[in-house]
C-alpha cells in the first residue's frame, strides 16, 4: 500500500454559480464519495481549501507574500488516500463526484515512502 | 485540517432543506439590510451555503444544520455592517442594536427567532407581490428569493432564457429601490386588498406548474409544492385575522396537486380525469385539502378560490369518474358564473352540463360562446366540443373540430391523443 495526495483544481467562482438545490446535492453525492472512503480504510485525510491563500516568492533574497488570485484556478482541496497503486488512486479520484456538478482538475501524486 | 468523522452519514438533510433554508435566511437578511439591499442579502445567503457545504461534507452534517447555517449568516451580516467600506443604507431600526457589541448577540438572536423567520417570510412575500412589480417579475422573484430557485431553474420552469429572467429581476429590484417599497406586512384596509394580489401571484405560479401544457414534470410539480408552501405562510399567521381566501385557495391547489401524479401514464400520454388510475392520486395532500377547505368555510364572501376548490372536492371523493356528483359540480360553476362568467368558465361547466342535461345542451351552450377572443386559440375547446360530438356521433362535425385542437395544441403528448381520435372519426364516418 502506498499514499497518494489527490490535489483538485477549480475556477475559484464556480460555487457562487450553483443554486442551493444543487449545493444540496453536490454535499450530498460529496458525503456519500468520502463516507465509502472511510469505511474502506482508504481515506487519510482530506480538506477543502479556504479563502485566503498566500503566495510566497523570492526575488534577490528578498521574501514577500501576495494574495492568490482566486476567481482563476484555484486549489480547491486535497484528500490523502492509501491505494495499492497509481491505478487504484487514479480510479478513487475518477471516483470524485465533484466532476458532474463543476469543470475540476484532479492531480494525483504517489507520496515517496520515507523511511524513520 | 478536518478531522473526518467515522461516519459522516448519520444526519440527513431533508429534501430541498438549503432551498428552503436559503428563503427563510434572504427574509431574515433583508429585514436587516433593508429590501434595497436584496442582492446583499441573497450573497450572504449563498456563501453561507458554500461555507456549509465544504465543512458538512468533511465532517458530517450537524445535529442542528439550521441553526449552524443561521450562525454563519449571522457573523457575516455582523462583518458586513460593521465594515465602513460598505456604505450602504440598512435598515435603521434593525442595524440600530448590531452596532454595538453588547447588544449584537442578543439582537441578531432576537431577530433569527423562528417567529421573526416566519414574519419575515411573510414580509418577503408582500414584497415581492407588491402590485408596483409587473406579475411575471412578482413569480420569478417570489421564486429566486422566498424559494431559492436560482435564475437558470427559475428560466427551466418558464421555459424561457436566462436572460429574460434576470431582466425580470433585475426590473423587480430596481422597482422596489425606486418606489421605496417598504419590507412590511400591510395593516387594516390595506391589507384585504393586498392579501388578494399576493393569492393570486401564488396561484399564477401553482399554474404555471399545474398546467399540462409544459415542460419537465419535476419542476413543474416543485412550482406547485412552493406555491402551496407559500400558501402555508399565509395561512399560518396569526397577525392575519380574515383568512378564508387563502385557505380556500390552499385548498385548491393541495387538492388539485393531490392529482398531480396521475395525470400521465408511463408513456408521457395526458390522461383525462375519466382515465386516471384513482390509486396513484396522492391522498395524504387530498387531506390536507379537505381540512383546509374546512377552515376557508367562514367567509364573509364566496370567492373563486372557494369555488374552485370545492369543485376540485368533488372530484376528489368520487370513487369513480362515474360516480362524479355532476349536479353539485354544475351548481358549483353556475355560482361561479355570477363572479365570473368568462368564456373558459363557460367551457368547463360545458363538461358538467353534458353529464347533468345532455350532450345536446353543453354543444349549443359551447356553440354560442364560438370565436371569443380567449377561446379562438385555446385547443382545450375544440377538443370538448369535438368529443362531444363523437360521444353523440356526429363524426362529420367532430372532424373539423378536432383537426383545428390538433393545430392548436401546444404538446405533442395531446396532439397523438387527438390524432386518435379523429382516425376514430374518419372511421366512423366511412360507416355511416
Amino acid at each position: 500500500m502506498k499514499d497518494f495526495l489527490l490535489i483538485l483544481r477549480t475556477q475559484g467562482s464556480v460555487w457562487t454559480d450553483l443554486s442551493p438545490e444543487q449545493l444540496q446535492k453536490h454535499m450530498e453525492h460529496g458525503m456519500a464519495y468520502i463516507g465509502k472512503l472511510i469505511a474502506e480504510g482508504k481515506l487519510k485525510s482530506a480538506s477543502p481549501v479556504d479563502k485566503g491563500s498566500k503566495i510566497i516568492t523570492e526575488s534577490n533574497g528578498l521574501l514577500t507574500d501576495h494574495p492568490f488570485n482566486e476567481s482563476k484556478e484555484v486549489i480547491a482541496g486535497y484528500f490523502l488516500v492509501t491505494a495499492n497503486d497509481i491505478d487504484e488512486a487514479v480510479t478513487i479520484a475518477k471516483g470524485n463526484p465533484i466532476f458532474k456538478d463543476i469543470p475540476t482538475k484532479i492531480e494525483v501524486h504517489p507520496m515517496m515512502p520515507v523511511g524513520g | 485540517m478536518h478531522k473526518l468523522k467515522e461516519n459522516p452519514e448519520i444526519n440527513q438533510l431533508v429534501e430541498h432543506f438549503f432551498r428552503h433554508e436559503s428563503g427563510k435566511m434572504v427574509a431574515v437578511l433583508t429585514k436587516i439590510f433593508g429590501a434595497e439591499n436584496l442582492d446583499l442579502a441573497e450573497d450572504v445567503v449563498q456563501d453561507s451555503l458554500i461555507e456549509a457545504i465544504s465543512q458538512w461534507q468533511y465532517k458530517g452534517i450537524p445535529e442542528n444544520p439550521s441553526a449552524w447555517l443561521f450562525r454563519v449568516a449571522k457573523n457575516k451580516a455582523l462583518n458586513i455592517i460593521n465594515r465602513e467600506k460598505y456604505k450602504r443604507q440598512y435598515s435603521k431600526e434593525a442595524t440600530h442594536f448590531l452596532r454595538s457589541e453588547w447588544t449584537a448577540e442578543p439582537a441578531l438572536n432576537l431577530l433569527f427567532s423562528e417567529q421573526q423567520i416566519h414574519d419575515d417570510q411573510l414580509r418577503m412575500i408582500f414584497t415581492c407581490c407588491h402590485p408596483a412589480i409587473k406579475p411575471d417579475s412578482q413569480i420569478a422573484l417570489a421564486l429566486k428569493t422566498l424559494c431559492g430557485f436560482s435564475i437558470p431553474e427559475i428560466a427551466k420552469a418558464f421555459l424561457t432564457t436566462e436572460e429574460n429572467i434576470n431582466k425580470r429581476l433585475v426590473r423587480a429590484r430596481q422597482k422596489i429601490r425606486e418606489d421605496k417599497i417598504p419590507f412590511v406586512v400591510p395593516q387594516g384596509i390595506d391589507l384585504e386588498k393586498r392579501l388578494q394580489t399576493v393569492l393570486e401571484t401564488i396561484y399564477l405560479l401553482f399554474n404555471e406548474g399545474y398546467s399540462a401544457s409544459k415542460g419537465n414534470e419535476i419542476v413543474r410539480y416543485e412550482l406547485c409544492e412552493e406555491a402551496i408552501r407559500l400558501a402555508e405562510i399565509i395561512t399560518t399567521d396569526t397577525a392575519i385575522q380574515v383568512k378564508s381566501n387563502a385557505y380556500a385557495l390552499q385548498a385548491l391547489m393541495q387538492l388539485n396537486a393531490s392529482r398531480f401524479k396521475a395525470r400521465q401514464d408511463t408513456e408521457g400520454n395526458i390522461l383525462t380525469l375519466e382515465e386516471q388510475n384513482r390509486l396513484l392520486w396522492n391522498y395524504g395532500l387530498m387531506e390536507k385539502g379537505f381540512i383546509s377547505l374546512e377552515k376557508s368555510i367562514p367567509a364573509n364572501q364566496i370567492s373563486t378560490f372557494h369555488i374552485l376548490a370545492t369543485i376540485s372536492a368533488y372530484h376528489c371523493s368520487a370513487s369513480s369518474y362515474e360516480t362524479t356528483d355532476w349536479k353539485a359540480i354544475l351548481g358549483l360553476y353556475d355560482n361561479l358564473l355570477k363572479i365570473d362568467n368568462s368564456p373558459v368558465v363557460l367551457l368547463n361547466r360545458s363538461v358538467a352540463l353534458s353529464k347533468v342535461n345532455g350532450i345536446a345542451a353543453a354543444i349549443t351552450e359551447l356553440k354560442k360562446i364560438e370565436g371569443s377572443p380567449s377561446l379562438k386559440l385555446y385547443h382545450l375547446y375544440y377538443s370538448t366540443l369535438g368529443t362531444l360530438y363523437i360521444e353523440v356521433s356526429q363524426f362529420k362535425e367532430a372532424i373539423p373540430m378536432l383537426e383545428k385542437a390538433i393545430s392548436l395544441a401546444p404538446l405533442q403528448a395531446e396532439k397523438s391523443l387527438l390524432q386518435h381520435k379523429l382516425n376514430f372519426c374518419h372511421e366512423k364516418k366511412l360507416l355511416q
